[in-house]
């Protein structure tokens, strides 16, 4: 009796500091946002039904789906190549792209200030060239949303991506070509449907930090750029308005587990190899 | 010429050390050719070199009187079956069988009757439409088999096929690989460090040691008449010692034994050899006759159907088994006689 | 042998995409003109000395270190223990609790700190340090939970059954067996937790206040109204941290261990 009490003991301190420090809060914060009177989804629909508000969210969307789309591009050939290197390289390789994973978002959003500023390195390097008569705005724009945003979230996605694979046969590869394919059609036809799995897992990764990412939009996107993060902090701080930001808090919640199902769910069906069912 | 002709290969991945060193190999079409050696003789990369898996240092490959030697490997038109089959995993038996028919832009319903016949030859019919990951080792040898076959190759590349089988299902692939060789006629090479699988399927082996073929011949005559100490060894002759050439066909061993020998041997070679189950034992009968050595048993151990002795004679330890019911025990004192038709000298 | 000279190509460009914002900051860290440069005039380390002169940028760096240490060790003495319960014991509805301690990484940051500071802070008063502490503790959880419990469940569960033949009371087991064999999990879970812990921004923005303030979020406030190159140069401090950091990995676990 007592010995089947023991793991339940032992999660217990675990589960009750969960449970006071994150759900309670949530609920706390969030619970109101249901009730005008009586129970209603009125903060909700008129969030979405505001212009202002729903052009905020749009773009939370659009700027994360382009900077996931980005990564996917960028990162998949390069997680390729890292894989295929061999073992002395792999590790330099890899802690090039870990270097910037591991250093503060601050130090790298603000590497791009200075590079994408009206006085930046950027335009500097543009017009001494002669290409440019005078600066593009580039700074506190979308594009440097998405900029940062890749910055931000590309290691992830290519260690994601490396992790998977190193686990390709290499034969396999080397299979494709036997049977007449060169190195791009094996490449699209064998390796990219084998590494959907990376994908999905490394675009959730991306997908989610982008729409709800804080630092990369109020840095790089200034104040007519803003997205969900940045616009709950503004309704929270500047606006004083607790209200909306808790509508914000749960948008940002459902809209990240709608991600994550919608991605799975497209891995599931995408990935069929079978292993269930005999 | 030969159909398949390998000149002068050298392969070295940091231009010091050679994998291959000078290699030369002629195939004819339509043989079955074996690659046989311990692991890190080349044999691999040799087979690699012929698939355009590896491109070669120096020297030339051919086929058909062709220069296949820089062309890439999917423009070759080889089938080739990898030791971990390398099927795809994301693609079902008929796709990862369709992949190089589809990839030849072949029409639909050509492509679907090669599949057809290929999975019928191979007696996978009934799995066309499953993935590899349902599939037994056995079944997915069959389906790497099927997906190379289909090409119809001018030749078809077999790296340790049937090393990730086991020893039942093992013996089945062989002959079954035989038999679809052979249907086809196709010209094969296959790579192994099995003995006896090499022996059995194929028409020829080539001993590889250390980056160069020791020798390149008929199973039986690799068998019988190796022709190096390595072949030798590799193929399980356990007694290896020196001996001096008098005169014609015999030799002398350090304590002044004479050895006849039957045949005619290179000059040069000094090392008597022959394999334990052809030394004959006899209690010590204190003869000295040619062919003869007595000694002492030290060990004695039981494998089955015989029993081996390691006997210390004058001219070094020796592996003899004896079959019969008179079983010897350690400390006898025995004479053993090597036939003079069996002893090979290397 | 056999190269392909795109894809190199290719991969060499993303390199550079990674590597050559933060060389920049590197450089422009030793220019003597006031604002950012590149490339710089003349050279200096007065920006260096200016930062350590920042009494704010002091303050929040030792905060950031002892919030991410203590919040990281709590995370440790409770993850571990659940950690290995969910791997060994029959617990019902084990999923569904290890979903439960993982969730913190589904919540977004900055929603964790809101939520926080309402509650916490707001409705019962505690202290902003407090919050900071336990909003840090919530986001080092899950790695403690994810990479120590993968290193339990392989772990060869014979060892334990060993130990109690031998005698070892199950407690025992776990103090003299377990633990020693999943040490490398154990500090693996410590790097990502503390590195997270002090480089995030989300959950503190909110559970900032006088004297409180995280490191990143100073040099967040800092960048709004500033634009020299002491910004340069303590990004070079934390990219120097990073790279100890990095090497210590390395040199003990190998860095594929967290990646």
């Amino acid at each position: 009796m007592t010995q089947r009490r023991v793991p339940y003991l032992i999660l217990a301190p675990g589960l009750i500091l969960l449970i006071l420090f994150l759900v309670l809060p949530l609920i706390s914060t969030i619970f109101p946002t249901f009730f005008n009177g009586g129970f209603t989804f009125s903060n909700y629909t008129s969030f979405f039904l505001d212009e202002y508000n729903f052009g905020i969210f749009w773009r939370t969307i659009k700027i994360s789906l382009i900077a996931t789309l980005i990564c996917v591009v960028l990162g998949v050939p390069t997680a390729y190549y890292i894989s295929q290197s061999p073992k002395k390289w792999r590790g330099l390789l890899m802690s090039i792209t870990l270097f910037p994973l591991l250093t503060n978002s601050v130090v790298r959003s603000f590497a791009w200030i200075t590079i994408l500023g009206q006085d930046g390195i950027l335009n500097n390097a543009l017009m001494n060239i002669g290409l440019l008569s005078k600066p593009l705005t580039m700074l506190y724009t979308e594009f440097a949303i998405v900029i940062g945003s890749v910055y931000l979230f590309l290691p992830l996605m290519v260690i994601t991506l490396v992790g998977i694979l190193e686990n390709i046969d290499s034969e396999i590869m080397e299979a494709a070509e036997t049977l007449g394919a060169n190195r791009l059609i094996a490449f699209v036809k064998v390796i990219l449907p084998l590494s959907v799995p990376g994908i999905i897992v490394g675009s959730i990764l991306v997908f989610t930090g982008s729409l709800t990412a804080y630092t990369t939009p109020q840095l790089l996107g200034g104040n007519r750029n803003i997205m969900l993060a940045t616009f709950l902090y503004q309704n929270a701080t500047a606006l004083g308005n607790w209200q909306g930001a808790s509508v914000i808090a749960l948008i940002m919640i459902v809209a990240t587990l709608i991600v994550m199902k919608l991605f799975s769910w497209v891995a599931g069906r995408m990935d069929k190899r079978g292993e269930a069912s005999a | 010429m030969s159909y398949v002709e390998l000149k002068d290969i050298r392969v070295s991945y940091d231009n010091k050390a050679n994998i291959l060193k000078d290699l030369n190999l002629s195939i004819e079409k339509g043989e079955l050719v074996s690659l046989l050696g311990p692991s890190g003789c080349g044999k691999t990369t040799t087979l690699r070199v012929i698939a355009g898996l590896i491109e070669p240092n120096d020297g030339e490959f051919l086929v058909d009187t062709q220069n296949l030697t820089k062309v890439p490997v999917h423009k070759r038109e080889f089938g080739m079956v990898f030791q971990s089959y390398a099927l795809f995993p994301h693609l079902t038996i008929k796709e990862n069988v369709a992949f190089g028919l589809k990839l030849r832009k072949e029409k639909k319903n050509s492509i679907e009757k090669k599949v057809k016949d290929i999975l019928a030859i191979t007696g996978l019919e009934e799995l066309g439409d499953r993935y590899p990951k349902q599939l037994s080792g056995g079944q997915r040898q069959r389906v790497a088999l099927a997906r190379a076959l289909v090409i119809e190759p001018k030749l078809l590349l077999l790296d340790e096929p049937l090393s990730n089988l086991d020893a039942k299902l093992r013996l089945a692939m062989r002959i079954e690989i035989k038999r679809i060789q052979r249907q086809l006629g196709i010209t094969s090479v296959f790579v192994t460090h099995d003995q006896e699988e090499c022996f059995s399927i194929s028409d020829r082996v080539a001993v590889m040691n250390k980056g160069v073929i020791e020798q390149f011949d008929t199973p039986e005559e690799i068998y019988n008449n190796p022709k190096t100490e390595f072949v030798a060894r590799f193929i399980g002759f356990e007694n290896f010692f020196e001996l001096t050439p008098t005169e014609e066909w015999n030799y002398k061993a350090i304590d002044g034994t004479v050895f006849h020998s039957t045949r005619d041997w290179e000059p040069g070679k000094h090392t008597g050899t022959i394999r334990p189950d052809d030394i004959e034992i006899t209690r010590n009968s204190k003869q000295t006759e040619n062919n003869m050595v007595s000694g002492i048993i030290k060990v004695r151990t039981f494998l089955g159907k015989s029993y081996q002795y390691e006997v210390e004679t004058p001219i070094g330890k020796l592996l003899a088994n004896k079959t019969d019911d008179v079983v010897y025990q350690v400390g006898d004192e025995v004479t053993l006689s090597m036939p003079s038709h069996k002893l090979i000298i290397v | 042998m056999r190269k392909n000279i795109g894809l190199k190509i290719f991969a060499g460009l993303v390199f550079a995409f990674l590597l050559v914002p933060l060389f920049i900051i590197i450089v422009t860290s030793f220019g003597t003109n006031s604002t950012i440069q590149f490339p710089i005039k003349g050279f200096t380390l007065d920006w260096y000395s200016k930062v350590f002169d920042n009494e704010a940028f002091m303050d929040s760096f030792f905060l950031s270190l002892q919030v991410a240490f203590f919040a990281t060790l709590l995370a440790l003495i409770i993850g571990v223990p659940a950690a290995y319960s969910l791997a060994r014991h029959k617990v019902f509805g084990r999923n569904w609790i290890k979903s439960f301690f993982l969730s913190p990484t589904i919540v977004p940051g900055l929603v964790v700190g809101y939520a926080m500071y309402q509650f916490i802070v707001i409705k019962f008063q505690f202290p902003i340090i407090q919050g900071l502490f336990l909003g840090h503790f919530l986001i080092c959880l899950p790695y403690v939970i994810r990479v120590v419990g993968s290193t339990i469940e392989q772990l060869d569960f014979s060892i334990e059954e060993v130990s109690w033949t031998l005698g070892c009371t199950k407690l025992q087991a776990f103090i003299k067996v377990v633990l020693p064999n999943i040490t490398s999990g154990i500090f693996a879970s410590f790097m990502l937790a503390f590195i997270n812990s002090f480089n995030n921004i989300p959950v503190s923005q909110f559970l900032s206040g006088p004297g409180v303030t995280m490191l990143p979020t100073s040099l967040m406030n800092y960048i709004e109204y500033n634009y020299d190159p002491s910004v340069s140069a303590l990004s070079v401090i934390l990219m120097l941290g990073t790279i100890v950091l990095m090497y210590v990995i390395e040199k003990t676990l190998g860095l594929a261990s967290i990646s």
